[in-house]
C-alpha cells in the first residue's frame, strides 16, 4: 500500500507579472518504509516539489493537487499548512539553524508539539533523539550554538530535529550536498539506518547520482519541472531510457577529458617544504593549535595539470594564497622556473608572480557587480605593465578572449548578474586568460556548477591547455573533478601533503589510508556497488595532534611509532607517501621486492 | 524588465525640491525683508498680506520662516557635507588598510564617539561665538564617526570578495581599487546614510538655536524662531507652528529620500 | 570576555581622560567670567578671581583640578555658594534618570509593538498609516514635540500639568516628547529585520517542525531582531540619561540638561566639569553595558572573543 499517492501536483510562482511554472504535472508515489529517489540538476523544480508537499511555500507561490493522498487518508492538499507526519531534512545545515538559540532548545520545541510531555520527559527524548541522529554525550551539545559545531553535526541536529517530528515520511532534500565526503558517506549511513529503525520512508533528493544509487530502490528522474522517467534503481542506473538520463550518467561517472600529453619535463613551479602556520586566534595562549600547511613540497611542469585534493579546512586555500603571493610563507622555498620567489620583496615578487592567475570558486563574488565583462577583461589588461596598449587594442584583446572562452562580443555589454554561473566561470576564465599567464590556479572553479557544466568548463580548460600549454594547478575537495583533469595529484590532510603522484595510479590503488578513506567513502553511480560499499564509521573527527601523524586519529593502521613524530615522506617511482607503513623498518628486509600498496 | 514604481523616492525628491526652491526663491520674491520692523501690524494673524501672520514686531513671518529655512539648509547640507567626507575618507582608509592602522584609527573614533556630543557642541558654539561656523564645526566634531564606521564596515566585507584579491592579483594600483572597484559596490548604503547625516544636522542646528546658543539674532534660523515664539505660547501658537512645519517637513523629505534610496539598493542586494 | 570588558574599560578611561581634558581648556576659553556682573566692579570680580586661583595660568590650574579629581572631589559651585558640584548632581541625576527610564522603556516596547504590527498587518491601510506614522515620528525633533504637546495637552487642553515633576501625570507629557523620535526609529528597525528575519531558512525549518506563526514570531524571529535594537538603544538611553537639555528647559524640569545649560550660561567652571564628567561616564558605561548584553544575547558575538568549536 502506498503511504503517499500525488497526482499532477503544480507550481507557479508569479514574478514581475509573469508566471513561471516550476513544477508541471507531477505524480508519483511513496511505499511505506521505502527509500525513493529523485534526481535533477539545480533549478529543476526539485526543492519547490518538495516544499509544496511539505506545506512549506511562501505566499508568492501558487500550487494545486490533483490528487492527495496521504496515511491511506484522501487529504485536501494545501501548500501553506505543515503536514503532519511529515519532516524535512534541508540542505544547508548553518543557516537552517537559528543562530541565536541552543540546539537542544530548537529541538525541544518539535518535541513539544509533537510529543508533548512535561519538562523532564521532553529533555529525555531530546537526548534519545540527538544519541539516535548520531550524536555523542548529548548532554552537553544541547546547551551549544549552532555555530559551535562542525557542518557534519549540524545536519546531525537538523536530522534530530526531523526525527522529533514522529514522520512516516522523511524528505530529505540535498542532505549531504554541502558536507565533506567522509562526512557524506556517514550521513548516508545515518539516513539509512534511521530509515530501517523508525520504518519511515524517505524521499531522498539529490543531485548526486552516487548518493541516489547508494540508498534508493526507486528512482525518478526530473527535468524542468516534471519527471521525465521513472524505474527502479537498476533500471535507471544500468538501463536509462531517455538522453538526458543517459547524459547525466555519463558526467557522472569518472571518465577522463583526453587531451594530448602536452608536458613537458621543464619545470614550472617548485614548492619545497613549505610552510604557513597561523595560530587560531581564538585559541591563543593555550596549547599550540596552528592551522595551516605544514612540509608541503610538489612541482608542476609546464603544460602539466597538478590536481589537488582535501576536505575543507585542510590548507588547500592557504596553498593557493601562497602560490600566488597573496601570502609569504614561514619557511620552506619556492620556485618559479629557478627563480627563487619567496625571499623577494613584495613588489619585485609581483614581476614572476604576474605570470600565475586565478580562479576561484564562488562565481558571484569573482566578478564586480558594477562592471560588465568587457570592462572587467580590459581592466586586467590596463595593469599590465609588461605591453601597454591602446583602448583600442584592449577592446580587441578581450573580444577575442571572449571567443576563446566559448562567448560571444555581445557578451561583453553585460553584468555579472546577466549570465548563468558557467558563463560567469567562463568570464573569470577569461579574465584570468587575457594576462597571459603560464600557471592557472582553480581554487574549487567548478565546485559550485552542475555537473554537465562542469564537465564544459573542465572541457575549456583542456582545450585552453592544448592550445597554450598553460600549466595548472587545479583545487578541488572533489575527487572525481581532480580524476578527470589531472595527470598529478596531491592528497591534503589537516595541512600536510599525505600522498602524491599520477592521478590514475592514486584513483586505482591508493597507498595512503586517509586516500583509501576518500576513495571509500565517494558514493560509486552504481548501484550494486553502492550498496555493498562500507562506510568509514561515525568517528567525530579530532583535534589535531600535537604531534606524530596528522591522521593519528582518524588511522585504522595506527602504530605505535605514529604518535611519536610525523612521518617522513617515502619515495617510490613518482609516487610519494607520508605514512610509516612505507617505511623500512617496517618493510624488514624485503627491500628487493617493489613497493606496494600496504593496505 | 518593468522598473517598479518608488513612490517614497519620488514624492520624497519632489518635496525637497519644492522646499529647496521656496527657500531660495520666497526671500527675494518677496516685498517684505526678514528684518523690516512694522509696529502697525504687531502679532497680526495669517492673511492675503502675510500668509503666515506676523511677529512681536511686526515682521511677516512667511518671509522670516524661508529666510531662516535657508540658514538650517546650509548649516545642514555643509555639516553632512563635511562629515560625509571626511567620513568617507576615514573609513575607506582604515577598511582598506587594516591591520594596526586601522586599529589605532578606529581606537580614536571610539574615543570621540563615546563623548556626549551635544556637549561638545555647546561648549564649541561658546567657544567660538555664535554664528555658522561655529554651530558647522561643533556638529562635525564627531558626526563623522558613524559615517566612517558604516564605510569600513561596507569596504572590510566587499574586500574579502573574489573580485577584489583578483584585481590586486592583476596588480591594479591600490588606489584604483578602492575608487574604481570598492567604492561603486558600496555606494548604496553610504547614500542612505547621507541621508540621514543632513536631518541629524538639521536637527543639532534647530535645536542649539532653540536653546540660545546657536544663530544670533537678527540673523535667523527655524530653531530661532521656533524659541522666539516660545513666549507667546499662549497667546499666538501660529507664530510657533509655522516654523516647525516647515522644519518637519524638510525634515520628512530628507527622510522620504531616504527610505526611497534604501529601496533601491535594498532590492539589488537581493537579486 | 574579561579581557575584552577589560579593553572596553581602559578605552573608555582614556576617552574620560581626554575629554576632561579638552572640556577644562574649552571652558577656560569661553569669553567671560564667573564673577561677571553687572552690578559688581571690577576689582572686586578680580579679587573674586583672585580667590577661586582663576588668575593662575590654565595649567596650573589643570593641575589642581586634576590633584583634586584624583581625590575624588568635584569642588564647589562658582555660583551657587557653598554648594558642592557632587550635591547638585546628586540632585539633579535622579530626575533626568527617571525620565530618561520611562522614555527608553516607552519607545523600547511601543516600537517593538508597532513594528512587529506594521510588518504582519496584512491590512494594506494599516501598513501605509503605521509607514507614514513613523516617517513622521523620525521627523520631529524632540523639542519640537514638547512643544507640541505643550500646546495641545498643556495649554489648549489643560489635561497634563506642563511645569516642575511631581506627580505621574507630570511625568506624561515630557517622557511622551522624549520617546516620540526613538520610538519611531525602533519601530521602523523592528519592521526591518523582522520582515528580513522572517525570509530566513531557519524559520522555515521552524515550520517544518510545526510551530505556530506567533511562536515563530516570538522565540525566533524577534530575538534576533532585537540584536540590532538593541544596538541603538544604548547610545540613546546613554543620550537621554544624561540630559534632555530641550525638554528639561521646556517643561521647567529641574534635570541635569537644565542644569547644565545654566552652569554654561553663568561660566560656572566647576559645574561645567562636573557634570561633564558625569554624562560622559554615564555614556561610556551604558554604551560598554549595552555591548556586553548584545553579547549576551548573540553567542556569535561573544564566540568571537573567545572559545573554538568542536567535532570539526
Amino acid at each position: 500500500m502506498s503511504l503517499l499517492e500525488v497526482g499532477n501536483l503544480n507550481v507557479q510562482f508569479h514574478k514581475d507579472g509573469k508566471k513561471i511554472r516550476a513544477v508541471k504535472d507531477l505524480s508519483f508515489h511513496v511505499g511505506e518504509g521505502e527509500i525513493v529517489g529523485v534526481i535533477g540538476e539545480s533549478g529543476c523544480g526539485k526543492s519547490t516539489a518538495m516544499r509544496a508537499l511539505m506545506g512549506l511555500l511562501g505566499k508568492e507561490a501558487d500550487a494545486s493537487c490533483g490528487r492527495f493522498c496521504f496515511l491511506g487518508e484522501e487529504g485536501t492538499f494545501s501548500p501553506n499548512k505543515v503536514q503532519k507526519k511529515m519532516a524535512m531534512i534541508f540542505q544547508d545545515p548553518f543557516s537552517y539553524l537559528n543562530p541565536t538559540v541552543k540546539i537542544g532548545k530548537q529541538i525541544e520545541q518539535a518535541v513539544r508539539i509533537h510529543s508533548g510531555g512535561n519538562k523532564k520527559e521532553r529533555k529525555q527524548r531530546v537526548c534519545d533523539l540527538l544519541e539516535m541522529a548520531g550524536i555523542r554525550m548529548p548532554k552537553q551539545r544541547m546547551s551549544q550554538y549552532p555555530h559551535e559545531l562542525s557542518g557534519g553535526m549540524r545536519q546531525r541536529v537538523v536530522t534530530a530535529i526531523a526525527l522529533a517530528c514522529n514522520p512516516k515520511l522523511i524528505i530529505a532534500d540535498e542532505p549531504t550536498t554541502a558536507l565533506d565526503v567522509i562526512v557524506q558517506g556517514q550521513m548516508i549511513l545515518l539516513l539509512k539506518r534511521i530509515a530501517k529503525e523508525t520504518k519511515a520512508a524517505v524521499l531522498l533528493v539529490s543531485h548526486d547520482f552516487g548518493v541516489i544509487a547508494s540508498m534508493c530502490e526507486r528512482v525518478y528522474v526530473m527535468k524542468e519541472g516534471t519527471f521525465i522517467e521513472q524505474g527502479t534503481a537498476e533500471e535507471i542506473f544500468y538501463a536509462p531510457q531517455k538522453t538526458y538520463t543517459k547524459d547525466l550518467l555519463k558526467n557522472a561517472r569518472r571518465t577522463r577529458i583526453k587531451a594530448d600529453a602536452t608536458e613537458t619535463e621543464e619545470v614550472l613551479l617548485k614548492l619545497s617544504n613549505v610552510t604557513k602556520l597561523y595560530s587560531n586566534r581564538f585559541t591563543q595562549g593555550k596549547a599550540a593549535q596552528k592551522e595551516g600547511v605544514q612540509n608541503i613540497s610538489f612541482a608542476i611542469r609546464e603544460g602539466e595539470t597538478f590536481g589537488l585534493i582535501g576536505e575543507s579546512g585542510c590548507g588547500k586555500s592557504t596553498l593557493a594564497e601562497i602560490v600566488t603571493g597573496q601570502k609569504r610563507p614561514d619557511a620552506g622555498e619556492m620556485y618559479y622556473r629557478s627563480f627563487r620567489t619567496d625571499l623577494l620583496k613584495k613588489s619585485a615578487r609581483k614581476k614572476y608572480l604576474e605570470k600565475i592567475q586565478m580562479v576561484f570558486q564562488d562565481t558571484c563574488e569573482s566578478l564586480n557587480p558594477k562592471m560588465t565583462a568587457g570592462k572587467a577583461l580590459m581592466e586586467a589588461l590596463r595593469a599590465d605593465k609588461r605591453q601597454i596598449l591602446t583602448a583600442e587594442e584592449r577592446k580587441e584583446r578581450a573580444v577575442q578572449i571572449l571567443k576563446d572562452v566559448g562567448l560571444t562580443e555581445e557578451d561583453m555589454w553585460k553584468y555579472p548578474k546577466e549570465f548563468s554561473g558557467g558563463q560567469r566561470q567562463r568570464v573569470c576564465i577569461a579574465r584570468a586568460l587575457i594576462r597571459n599567464p603560464e600557471l592557472l590556479v582553480c581554487d574549487e572553479a567548478v565546485s559550485a556548477l552542475d555537473v554537465s557544466i562542469q564537465t564544459q568548463i573542465l572541457r575549456l580548460l583542456k582545450e585552453i591547455q592544448r592550445r597554450t600549454r598553460i600549466a595548472c594547478l587545479f583545487i578541488s575537495h572533489d575527487l572525481e573533478v581532480v580524476g578527470k583533469i589531472s595527470q598529478n595529484v596531491g592528497v591534503m590532510y589537516l595541512g600536510s601533503l599525505v600522498e602524491c603522484g599520477n592521478t590514475q595510479e592514486i584513483c586505482t590503488d591508493p597507498w595512503h589510508p586517509y586516500t583509501k578513506q576518500l576513495l571509500e567513502c565517494k558514493p560509486d553511480p552504481d548501484p550494486k556497488k553502492a550498496r555493498r560499499k562500507k562506510y568509514a564509521p561515525l568517528r567525530e573527527r579530532q583535534e589535531k595532534p600535537n604531534k606524530g601523524c596528522p591522521y593519528l586519529g582518524q588511522c585504522g593502521y595506527r602504530m605505535e611509532c605514529c604518535e611519536k613524530a610525523a612521518p617522513p615522506r617515502y619515495q617510490f617511482g613518482s609516487r610519494k607517501v607520508a605514512c610509516f607503513l612505507y617505511s623500512k623498518e617496517h618493510r624488514k628486509g624485503n627491500t628487493d621486492m617493489p613497493m606496494t600498496s600496504q593496505i | 524588465m518593468k522598473k517598479k514604481k518608488n513612490p517614497c523616492l519620488l514624492y520624497g525628491a519632489a518635496l525637497l525640491l519644492l522646499w529647496i526652491a521656496a527657500a531660495l526663491l520666497v526671500p527675494e520674491l518677496s516685498p517684505y525683508t526678514y528684518t523690516g520692523i512694522n509696529a502697525d501690524i504687531r502679532n497680526q494673524g495669517s492673511s492675503c498680506l502675510h500668509l503666515f501672520g506676523t511677529d512681536k514686531f511686526g515682521r511677516d513671518i512667511f518671509v522670516r520662516v524661508w529666510y531662516a529655512a535657508r540658514i538650517s539648509l546650509l548649516v545642514g547640507v555643509t555639516g553632512a557635507g563635511i562629515n560625509a567626507a571626511f567620513g568617507l575618507l576615514y573609513g575607506s582608509i582604515s577598511g582598506y588598510v587594516g591591520g594596526k592602522a586601522d586599529f589605532l584609527l578606529m581606537r580614536i573614533a571610539d574615543i570621540l564617539a563615546s563623548i556626549p556630543s551635544l556637549l561638545y557642541v555647546i561648549l564649541i558654539t561658546l567657544v567660538m561665538g555664535a554664528g555658522v561656523e561655529s554651530i558647522i564645526a561643533g556638529i562635525c566634531v564627531a558626526g563623522w564617526v558613524d559615517m566612517a564606521r558604516i564605510v569600513r564596515g561596507e569596504i572590510i566585507r566587499e574586500k574579502g570578495k573574489a573580485y577584489i584579491r583578483a584585481a590586486q592579483m592583476e596588480g591594479i594600483r591600490p588606489l584604483r581599487i578602492l575608487f574604481v572597484h570598492l567604492l561603486p559596490n558600496v555606494a548604496g548604503p553610504i547614500l542612505v546614510n547621507l541621508t540621514f547625516l543632513v536631518p541629524q544636522a538639521v536637527f543639532t542646528e534647530a535645536f542649539l538655536s532653540f536653546l540660545g546658543v546657536g544663530i544670533a539674532p537678527p540673523s535667523a534660523s527655524l530653531g530661532v524662531l521656533i524659541q522666539e515664539a516660545k513666549s507667546q505660547i499662549q497667546l499666538y501658537p501660529y507664530q510657533m507652528l509655522y516654523p516647525m512645519c516647515i522644519l518637519c517637513l524638510l525634515i520628512l523629505a530628507l527622510r522620504l529620500f531616504g527610505r526611497g534610496l534604501e529601496n533601491v539598493y535594498g532590492e539589488k542586494t537581493e537579486r | 570576555m574579561a579581557v575584552y570588558t577589560m579593553k572596553r574599560i581602559t578605552v573608555g578611561m582614556i576617552s574620560l581622560f581626554v575629554l576632561v581634558t579638552v572640556t577644562f581648556f574649552l571652558t577656560r576659553m569661553m569669553p567671560g567670567s564667573p564673577f561677571e556682573d553687572g552690578n559688581v566692579s571690577a576689582s572686586v570680580t578680580e579679587a573674586m578671581e583672585e580667590e577661586y586661583g582663576l588668575r593662575d595660568s590654565p595649567v596650573k590650574q589643570y593641575r589642581t583640578y586634576m590633584t583634586n579629581l584624583l581625590k575624588g572631589r568635584l569642588g564647589v559651585s562658582y555660583k551657587q555658594q557653598g554648594v558642592t558640584v557632587e550635591s547638585i548632581i546628586g540632585n539633579a541625576a535622579p530626575v533626568t534618570a527617571s525620565l530618561g527610564a520611562a522614555a527608553v522603556i516607552t519607545a523600547a516596547v511601543a516600537g517593538t509593538g508597532l513594528g512587529v504590527w506594521r510588518a504582519v498587518s496584512k491590512k494594506k491601510t494599516v501598513r501605509i498609516l503605521l509607514s507614514g506614522g513613523t516617517l513622521l515620528g523620525a521627523g520631529i525633533p524632540n523639542f519640537v514635540a514638547a512643544l507640541l504637546l505643550l500646546l495641545v495637552f498643556g495649554v489648549t487642553l489643560k489635561w497634563f500639568p506642563v511645569t516642575g515633576l511631581f506627580t505621574p501625570a507630570h511625568y506624561v507629557l515630557p517622557v511622551l516628547s522624549l520617546s516620540f523620535y526613538p520610538t519611531a526609529v525602533v519601530a521602523e528597525m523592528i519592521y526591518n529585520t523582522f520582515a528580513e528575519e522572517m525570509k530566513k531558512e531557519y524559520v522555515v525549518l521552524a515550520r517544518a517542525k510545526g510551530m505556530g506563526f506567533w511562536q515563530i514570531a516570538v522565540f525566533h524571529v524577534l530575538k534576533n531582531a532585537w540584536i540590532p535594537v538593541l544596538n541603538y538603544l544604548g547610545p540613546l538611553s546613554a543620550f537621554l540619561l544624561t540630559g534632555s537639555f530641550a525638554v528639561e528647559s521646556i517643561f521647567n524640569i529641574p534635570g541635569l540638561g537644565r542644569e547644565f545649560v545654566s552652569s554654561v550660561m553663568n561660566r560656572d567652571y566647576t559645574l561645567i566639569m562636573g557634570l561633564t564628567i558625569f554624562m560622559g561616564s554615564v555614556v561610556i558605561g551604558v554604551n560598554l553595558f549595552t555591548d556586553l548584553l548584545c553579547a549576551w544575547l548573540d553567542p556569535r558575538v561573544r564566540n568571537s572573543y573567545l572559545e573554538k568549536r568542536w567535532g570539526d
